[in-house]
């Protein structure tokens, strides 16, 4: 074999082994940069002392967690039960083929009996898929207490704590509703995302108070989706099936 | 080509200023290369455009960290991307899971002998050893940027792309790889 037709050969099995990417990474990588914070320019003693700062904060919050963990254990149910679309799944997890079906109604709670009292949100990212578009909420320190998904015929959502009503972007919406958890003590990304996939046009946070948060999903019309957990590191999946 | 070329030292300048937009355009023509490489470090298209989505954020944020001008970004922002295909790959349930699937497409493409050697070769090799074959090869880097982009000198790189074509065939020439 020459070197010639060595490197053809070696190219087109490795463009076997690739291929070309969706056409929508594009969009996609645009929309996920114009959500990210910007880039960092402080001088580094500055990022120094805001590290510090946030260090002592976290470990107040943490030992204010701990202590409020004492008095209020017990609080969220945790009775085992399955529901169609909400799949709590192991460590080694299948391949894309083996992921739960879609489901296109409200699903029945998911409780989860061994995680934290309060799981700390530290991560929210969306992402469009051929198929599907996808949110992944990531937990720092393990699966929350329950998790509801709630389908509804409007974009527009009930803000938790204030009551005050919000319209997203889209015809349809899917309320995502995680009890035992928070969003304020690991997490300092976006609470909006305007992603103008295909289906999740809008992302939302409705609520964070008193160890419940609540996501909007703004739709483009009805949809059928599926949830289901990951691990290392810990978090829900929710893709909402295209088409 | 001259226009787009010429609009880079720009757009380089907005976007260490913050401009997300302008820095989505320096990117955008590093996101098929990109993907490519993830591609074939994973061999998963979901995983490769996470990979590729959150390379692109983790560039975005630390572009300060750049050295030189528009001409270092590829092999930079590559080197990012590989580094997040190493961490997915050390999650524990990944490398479970795409062992199946690597030795599943092994079997499925080629339609000659030598390519059919070819490609059982190419997925004997850890993602570690393919990664300086497809900057070389399939990307077409020059060598200074495989380098970066491996974050080894220059000798290093070609010594790396070398041994990997070895493991593919054993009768090459230094000659006949470079």
């Amino acid at each position: 074999m020459s070197n010639e037709s060595f490197r053809r050969d070696l190219n087109r099995a490795l463009e076997g082994m690739s291929g070309p990417p969706s056409p929508a990474l594009s969009a996609r990588v645009r929309s996920a940069l114009s959500q990210a914070p910007p880039a960092r320019t402080a001088p580094f003693w500055i990022a120094g002392l805001a590290a510090a700062l946030i260090a002592a904060i976290v470990i107040g919050v943490f030992a204010v967690a701990n202590f409020n963990r004492h008095l209020t254990s017990g609080v969220p149910g945790t009775l085992p039960s399955a529901s169609p679309g909400v799949t709590a799944t192991p460590a080694q997890t299948p391949p894309d083929s083996s992921l739960p079906a879609f489901v296109c109604g409200s699903s029945a709670p998911i409780n989860s009996q061994n995680g934290p009292v309060v799981a700390f949100i530290d991560a929210v990212r969306t992402g469009t898929h051929t198929g599907y578009d996808r949110i992944t909420i990531e937990f720092q320190n393990g699966q929350p207490g329950s998790i509801e998904l709630r389908t509804q015929g409007t974009s527009m959502f009930v803000q938790g704590a204030s009551g005050q009503s919000v319209t997203l972007m889209g015809n349809s919406g899917l309320l995502v509703v995680i009890h035992g958890a928070d969003e304020h003590t690991a997490y300092s990304g976006a609470t909006d995302f305007k992603t103008n996939y295909a289906m999740l046009l809008e992302a939302r946070q409705t609520e964070d108070f008193e160890g419940t948060v609540q996501w909007g999903l703004g739709l483009s019309k009805s949809a059928c989706y599926r949830a289901f957990f990951l691990t290392n590191p810990t978090r829900l999946v929710i893709d909402i099936q295209a088409g | 080509m001259t226009a787009v070329m010429e609009e880079r030292p720009s757009a380089m300048a907005r976007a260490a200023a913050g401009d997300a937009d302008a820095f989505a355009l320096l990117v955008e023509p590093l996101l098929d290369p990109a993907f490519r490489l993830a591609m074939v470090m994973l061999s998963d298209r979901t995983a490769a455009e996470d990979a590729v989505q959150e390379g692109s954020i983790k560039a975005w944020r630390n572009l300060r960290r750049l050295r030189g001008d528009a001409s270092s970004l590829r092999p930079w922002f590559l080197s990012i991307v590989a580094n997040e295909c190493r961490m997915t790959r050390r999650r524990h349930w990944w490398s479970v899971v795409k062992m199946a699937d690597v030795q599943r497409g092994a079997g499925a493409d080629p339609t000659t002998k030598v390519e059919s050697d070819l490609h059982r070769a190419l997925h004997r090799l850890s993602p570690e050893e393919r990664l300086p074959l497809v900057l070389h090869f399939y990307l077409d880097l020059p060598l200074d940027e495989v380098a970066r982009t491996l974050g080894v000198s220059q000798s290093a790189a070609k010594s790396r792309i070398y041994r990997a074509a070895r493991r593919l065939r054993s009768d090459l020439t230094l000659d006949e790889v470079f």
